[in-house]
Order: C-alpha cells, then structure tokens, then sequence
C-alpha cells in the first residue's frame, strides 16, 4: 500500500454546515456569467425497501409536480422563463436535482427549487398519471439491448444488495406503491442532515449562503423510517454466467463485471478505498481507452474480433463495480472472453511499464481538467463526493492519480480483477 | 422580462484572420483554465458524395488517422494519448471535422499531427478493410434501435434521391464498394487550404495562435483546381406515411416537415421586421414546441396526459432544405392518440398565435440555451467555427439573437402556416398498431 501523505491543491471552494444540519459547498467562478445550483439527496434506490423498487426514482418524477403553493410544472416554467435549465437523475445512492441559469436569476429560481424540493406534495391525482410516464420510461429501456444486457449484468453481480434491483422498478412493484407511501419516503429522506447543496458562480460566499439559509429552511418534521440495512454482498466465487436471446439484434454483446471496493467499507480508511478505486479507474484506461489501449488495439485494431469494447469503474457507496464490455460477432464471444482474462493474469503476473502507467495518468489527469470547466461540472463533482467521501478530496484526484504505482496496478488486478471470479452477461441475436 | 444574460456571455472577443493560402483562423482567447481546444472543418461533408459513393465521408474520417507517410496508426495513437490529448475525426451532412483538446503546453504538438493527418494521410489499405468491417456492422446495429429505424424511414420519406436521405454511414452497398481510389480522390478535391477553418478557443494569445498555425500550415499550397462545385436533386414535398412493423415495447411516432436550409434567404413578408429569416422564426417555434419541461408537447401530452417519457422536437440546421421532427415513444395501445397530440399540437401552431407570454418564455428559453451551450472551450470553437463553414459568418453569432428578439406572435403564426401544414408521418412499432394507422391517415 503506497497510500501516503498526498500534497493536495487548495480546496477551492468552502464546505458549510448549517445550524438545521444542511451541508452547502461554494465556489465562486468569477469568469463566468453562468451559476449552477446542484442539490444532492442520500435517497437513492438502495433506501426502498425491496418491495417499494423504483420508488426513489419515482419520487424524483413527482418532486417536479409541485407542492400545495406551486401547481405542477410551475417550477420548470420559472427556470426556463429566465432562460435557464433544470433537470434530474437518480441512481442507488443519491438523488440530485440541478438549475443553471445566469447568475442574476439565482435568486428568482432558487426558492422554487428548495419549495419542491422540501414540501413535495405528491397529489393522489399527479402520481395515478405519472406513474404511466414512468412506465414509458421502463418500456423504452426494454426496447434498449444495452440497458437490458446491463440490469441482467448488475442482477448477477448483486444477488443480495439493492444494487442488484433496476432504478426504475418494474410494472409490478410501481403497480403496488401509493401516494401515501410515498409522502412517507419522501419526509423521512428529503431531511437536511441527507442533502447538500452545491452553489457554483460568480457571487460571493455571503450571497450564497444567505440565499440557501433562506430558501432550504423550513423542512417538514421527519417521518420515522426504518432505515433499511443493505445487506452485504459476498464475493463472487466462481463464474456466473447468464445468457439470453433479444430479438431485433445485430450483434452480440459480452458484459462481464467483478465487484470492487466501496467507499463505505468497515475494512479500510476512506484514504485507501479512494487510493484503491482510482487504481480501478487506472485499470479502465489502460485496457480500453482509446486507441493504444490494451483491449482496443489487440481485439479491435489487430484481430478485428470486435466492433467496440470499453472498461470503467463505477464507485458505489458499497461495493462497486468494474466492468468490461464488448460488443461482437456471436461466433466470437468464447474466444474474446478467453483472451480478456487471459490480459487479466498478464496484469496480475506482470507489473505494466512505466511509458504505460503515465499514460494511463495524463489521460485520466487531463480527463479530470477537461470535465471542471464548467460551473454545472464543477457543481456535479463536489456534490457527487459529497455523497462517497467528501467534497474536498476532489482537488486531490490528480496528486492521487499520480500516486499509483506498477505494483498497486499488479495489487489490484491480482485482488479485484480474477479471471475465475466474475460475472458473466451475454447476450446473443434471436434466431 | 428581457433575458440579459447574452449581452455579457462574450466576455472574450474574438478574433478572424485569413492566412495567405486562405484558411480562415478564428481564434477566442479564454485564459480561465489550462486548456486549448480546436475545430478544424473543411467545408465537405456527406453531401458531396454521388449516391454510389454513400458513406465515402465518413469512411475517409475514419481511416484518416490510421497512417500518414512517417507515423502508422498505433504511432499516432500514442502520441495522442501519451499527452492525454484527444484527436477525433467527423464527418456530417454539411462539413468534415477534425477536433483536438488538450492542455496548452502539449497544444503545438497535437496541431501538429492534425495537420500532418489533414495533408498527407496515406490511407492503408489495411486499415481501409477494416473500417469498412466495422462500418458495415454500424450500418446493420442501427436497426436495434426503434428511434433510429423510425427516424432512418422519415429521413428517406422527406428526401428522395439527395444525400440527406441517408444516415451518412452510407448503405451495405455502397460500402462495399469504396475504393482507395475514392478516398484518395475525394481528399485531393475537398483537403485543400482555401476549404478550411481552423477554430480555437483557451489560453493562448491570438498573435501566438494565428503564428502557430501559419508556421503548421502556412506552406500548405492551395491547388491550381478551381473549388469545386455541386449539383444537388431538387427536394419535393410530398407528405406520406409510412409504417414498420416490429414486436417493441413502444411505438415511435414521428412528424416530420421540409423547412428551410440555415443559408436561405427566403423571409415571411412582414411589415414590421422584414429581415427576420424563417430559420430563426422556426428555431424559436421548435423551442416553444419541444424544448425542455416547459414546453408544449411536455406539458400537453407527458405531464398533463402521462402519454410518454420522452417527447421532443428539433429542427436541424442544414446548408439544404432542413427538417423539422417531432416525436415521442409511446405504448402501442396509444399510437393512434399519440399521433393525434403531436399534429394537433403543432396545427394549432397555425391555427392559434402564441401568447405573449409563450413567446417571450421561448424567447428567453432559446437565448437563454444559446448561451449555457457556449460555455466550454471546445464549444465555444465548435459554434464559431461551424457558422464560418456553413458560410453565415462570426456574425451570424449576433444576427441570430437580434432576429430571435424581434419575432412577433404573428410572424410565428405565419411562418407556421407556411411550413408547418403537412406533415410526413413515420411509425414503427407492432404491426397492429402502426400498420392500419398508416393507411387511414
């Protein structure tokens, strides 16, 4: 472990707590006349209990549907009156809803994000029609291969954790859930000490502060909720593989994942998950991305054995998740799975080169300054590590990278990224 | 109210130079953050291929970075992503286009290569195959997606015989029969100096960015060819609908109408501002149509009648005659509805003028969007650059916010009534829901 004192750049922006418990990060950008407000809500799809799937997401829907001084769809016309954007996404973890707009509508805007968000009314009415929004939205992800492939993926991956259940739910658990519970969801999670508020824009820490403890105050009383215990996943411990047909295909595709660390382990510091993940993060790079890459260049450029094929890593709170996927010819999926774990022992045999690990680094150092140009990026960062560790280990993620050495990349191949431990999804046309 | 957040957006000026081989240079200073990003266009593009030759462009874009005289493409490759650069080719309907990001210090290196690749790719036979492989695997992956079949058949429908018609990856065909010769070809005609422009914007002062690129590409020798010229099908309106059968989930169902190109002149005779193009008039009347969570189709036929997730519009911006789609997926049962709301949507476009409150929220939410999608250093280059290639001008930058300003509920009207009447209407989606439909309507 070469996890030592990191000289890190200077936060650049300020982490306030405020006295009803709300966490509001600040940057001041003063090159431009954008500012971006992101709010990010612990209420993601790990919060439902497994009978309530896709409530989270749901909730998100129903947040824009106003509350009993705001008639739906009032928040989004005040936005985009003034010009300006908003929209939404939930994922397992959080919740998060975002306006950008010039900064001298801020003030105008703001208060109706905060209304929604803190005093969601959820009409009886409202959520009988937005439930068939949400279940367009489940039959357009049927009618995507990918996203198909993907949930077969995370269900094999995760056969206990939450992580395992599709964001969106499915028919039938949407078909059970009630306003009533909803309201109930809603109060429990939408609380201050779960949310934090990012500002990002030309104005003053004083302006943003004053303008957030003004408009995210008065919170309803928290409803009781048993928080729900996501119950750990265990490792995988031999191959599990799934298979199915689609109809309409023109290719194949082979998905496979491995479980990785997780931000919120008992086992190790934060520092090490951090230090950890980013090694995963290297690994992605190294063995698909861009041309050069490991993967790319033998399966696609050489051999010609696939159209596409990527990597990525994805941090979770518990457990994330590394995958690697390709899309092929059907009659080349064994011989493509067989050489991609046969890389993987080559990178736990072999330390890679030094020409290869800087690579790797500048591209991921230069991809983390291509994605802070903007307020509503910068907004995005910081809440998303608001949600896994906090917020200003962000400006550290260069000096981090930078850290990783050839024995780590050996380390973590060798501990995460078995060619007998994994998940296997693939995926082959309908004959 | 009055949206004033565009007045202040150009915070940077911009600067125009033409070197003496013609390549127009237009360069943004940006010193915010360590970062320099290009767009090199050339005024080429899939609407220069003969139709035996579809998919020429983007065959070219793909193969154009796999070798040069002195660098084979893993050379190339890696000297792209041992800076941690990007290097990309793209090839659309109106331009071809080569776009480069980096940090600043590594910027001359990376402009560098980009010019070498622009004037002497050698095109590898080699790599030609293998492009074309993975092309023609492109062309059939396109039939996954319901979007995309639904949005494939609309374009046939709206454009006949011209290369609009096609997705630009060209048909199995056509691919299968390109040739090194044409590649070749195709690049002596269009890579030619008077043909480009190079777009940047980051830190790097103008003085140094218009030596930098004279010394790259200073040398590089305009052609004793006359710029070559292009005879194009005329379009014909003819409004039908058509239908595909497949067992999906949910029915698309798209409208399509022939609305005009970004360059043409023709203008809604009206008293009050008579030099208001229809193509402001319509982006204006698109954004108030599908834009966003405010806009009519999200609010008539997803918020207020739960009919669909997704539901749009979009109006492209095209050097020949443009369209104008708006579309939704929706569950088969409510194909017929859904076809419904989305015509009478856009009739009651002509039918009723917008109040002023629609207009002024479109006017707002348009100038408003035009500005957040100039924020980055690669989409402040991209914009300039874009409108330079087309051949509108920087100034086109200004003209298009002043005529978005200046439109009326009346001259919104009127342009509807001359464009938005008949539309071409494409389905897909289960055969007993799209097939009958498409007859009655």
């Amino acid at each position: 472990m070469s996890s030592t004192l990191i000289e890190t750049a200077a936060f650049p922006a300020s982490l306030t707590t405020l006295r009803n418990g709300l966490t509001v990060i600040h940057q001041q950008t003063p090159a431009t006349p954008v500012a971006s407000v992101d709010v990010w809500v612990k209420a993601g799809a790990v919060f439902e209990p497994d009978e309530w799937a896709g409530m989270a997401h749901f909730l998100e829907h129903m947040i824009f549907k106003g509350t009993n001084n705001l008639p739906p769809g009032a928040f989004d016309q005040e936005v985009e009156f003034r010009g300006g954007v908003t929209n939404a996404a939930t994922s397992y973890d959080y919740a998060h809803y975002f306006i950008t707009t010039a900064v001298q509508y801020l003030d105008e805007t703001l208060p109706y994000l905060a209304e929604i968000l803190l005093n969601a009314a959820i009409p009886d009415d409202e959520f009988e029609r937005e439930r068939d929004v949400v279940l367009e939205e489940i039959r357009q992800s049927y009618d995507n291969p990918d996203c198909v492939a993907f949930q077969i993926l995370s269900e094999t991956v995760y056969q206990r954790h939450p992580y395992g259940r599709p964001i969106l739910g499915t028919e039938e658990t949407l078909a059970m859930q009630t306003p009533a519970q909803m309201r109930a969801f809603h109060r429990a999670h939408y609380q201050p000490a779960n949310m934090t508020v990012v500002v990002v824009g030309n104005l003053s820490r004083e302006a943003a502060l004053s303008l957030v403890e003004r408009t995210f105050d008065s919170f309803p009383s928290p409803a009781d909720w048993q928080r729900f215990q996501p119950e750990a996943e265990p490792p995988i411990t031999h191959i599990r593989r799934q298979e199915l047909c689609l109809p309409r295909l023109e290719q194949a595709r082979l998905m496979m994942a491995w479980l990785g660390p997780g931000v919120d382990s008992p086992l190790c510091s934060l520092d090490e998950q951090l230090h950890n993940a980013y090694g995963l993060d290297l690994l992605s790079v190294l063995l698909a991305e861009g041309r050069a890459s490991r993967l790319v260049w033998e399966l696609r450029e050489e051999r010609n054995l696939v159209q596409a094929i990527n990597s990525g890593f994805s941090l979770q709170r518990d457990s994330g998740i590394f995958t690697i996927s390709a899309w092929l010819e059907p009659d080349d999926l064994e011989r493509v799975e067989a050489i991609i774990c046969d890389r993987l022992s080559e990178l736990a045999s072999t330390p890679v080169t030094q020409a290869e690990l800087d690579r790797c680094k500048r591209l991921l150092c230069n991809d983390y300054a291509f994605s802070t140009e903007t307020p509503g990026q910068l907004a995005g960062l910081y809440g998303y590590y608001s949600i896994f560790a906090r917020p200003d280990v962000v400006t550290a993620y260069p000096q981090r990278i930078r850290a990783i050495q050839a024995e780590d990349i050996q380390r973590l191949a060798t501990q995460y990224l078995s060619p007998y431990h994994y998940a296997a999804t693939i995926v082959r046309p309908l004959e | 109210m009055n949206l004033s957040m565009t007045d202040s957006t150009l915070i940077q000026p911009l600067h125009r130079a033409t070197l003496s081989n013609g390549i127009v240079v237009l360069v943004t200073e940006n010193p915010t953050a360590d970062i320099i990003a290009a767009r090199i266009f050339i005024r080429a593009g899939s609407r220069w291929e003969k139709p035996e030759q579809a998919g020429l462009t983007h065959l070219l874009s793909a193969v154009l970075t796999k070798g040069t005289e002195t660098r084979s493409s893993l050379e190339i490759a890696e000297q792209v992503e041992s800076v941690g650069a990007s290097l990309s080719t793209d090839s659309t309907t109106d331009y071809f286009l080569v776009s480069l990001k980096s940090v600043s210090a590594d910027f001359e290196e990376i402009l560098g290569l980009a010019a070498e690749l622009l004037r002497s790719p050698t095109f590898p036979q080699q790599e030609l195959e293998l492009e074309r492989r993975l092309t023609l695997q492109a062309i059939r992956s396109q039939q996954e997606q319901p979007f995309t079949v639904a949005f494939d058949q609309l374009r046939h429908m709206m454009y006949g015989e011209h290369p609009y018609a096609l997705s630009g990856l060209g048909t199995e065909y056509s691919v299968s029969q390109l040739m090194r010769e044409d590649l070749l070809e195709y690049h002596r005609t269009h890579f030619r100096p008077d043909n480009v422009i190079i777009s940047l914007s980051g830190r790097i002062r103008t003085e140094e960015a218009i030596t930098l690129i004279e010394k790259t590409l200073g040398d590089w020798h305009v052609p004793n060819e006359p710029s070559p010229t292009l005879q194009l099908p005329t379009i014909h309106s003819t409004p039908v609908c058509k239908a595909i059968a497949q067992e999906t989930q949910q029915s698309i169902v798209m409208l399509g109408y022939l609305t005009p190109s970004v360059v043409d002149n023709s203008i809604t005779a009206m008293d009050d501002f008579p030099t208001t193009q229809d193509y402001a008039v319509l982006k204006l009347i698109n954004t108030h149509l599908g834009n966003g969570l405010s806009s009519r189709l999200f609010v008539e036929l997803r918020e207020k009648r739960g009919l669909a997730y997704e539901v749009s519009a979009f109006y492209t911006t095209r050097l020949d005659k443009a369209q104008f789609v708006a579309y939704m997926g929706t569950a088969p049962e409510n194909t017929a509805i859904a076809l419904e709301g989305l015509h009478s949507e856009i009739d009651r476009l002509s039918a009723t003028p917008l109040t002023n409150n629609e207009l002024q929220t479109a006017k707002n939410k348009i100038l408003g969007q035009y500005a957040l999608g100039k924020q980055t250093n690669a989409q402040i280059a991209q914009t300039y650059g874009w409108y330079e290639a087309l051949g509108l001008g920087i100034g086109f930058d200004r003209d298009f916010q002043a005529q978005i300003a200046s439109i009326t509920p009346d001259l919104a009207q009127a342009v509807a009534q001359k464009y938005l009447t008949n539309p071409y209407v494409s389905l897909v989606g289960p055969a007993s829901a799209v097939q009958e439909l498409a007859r009655e309507f």
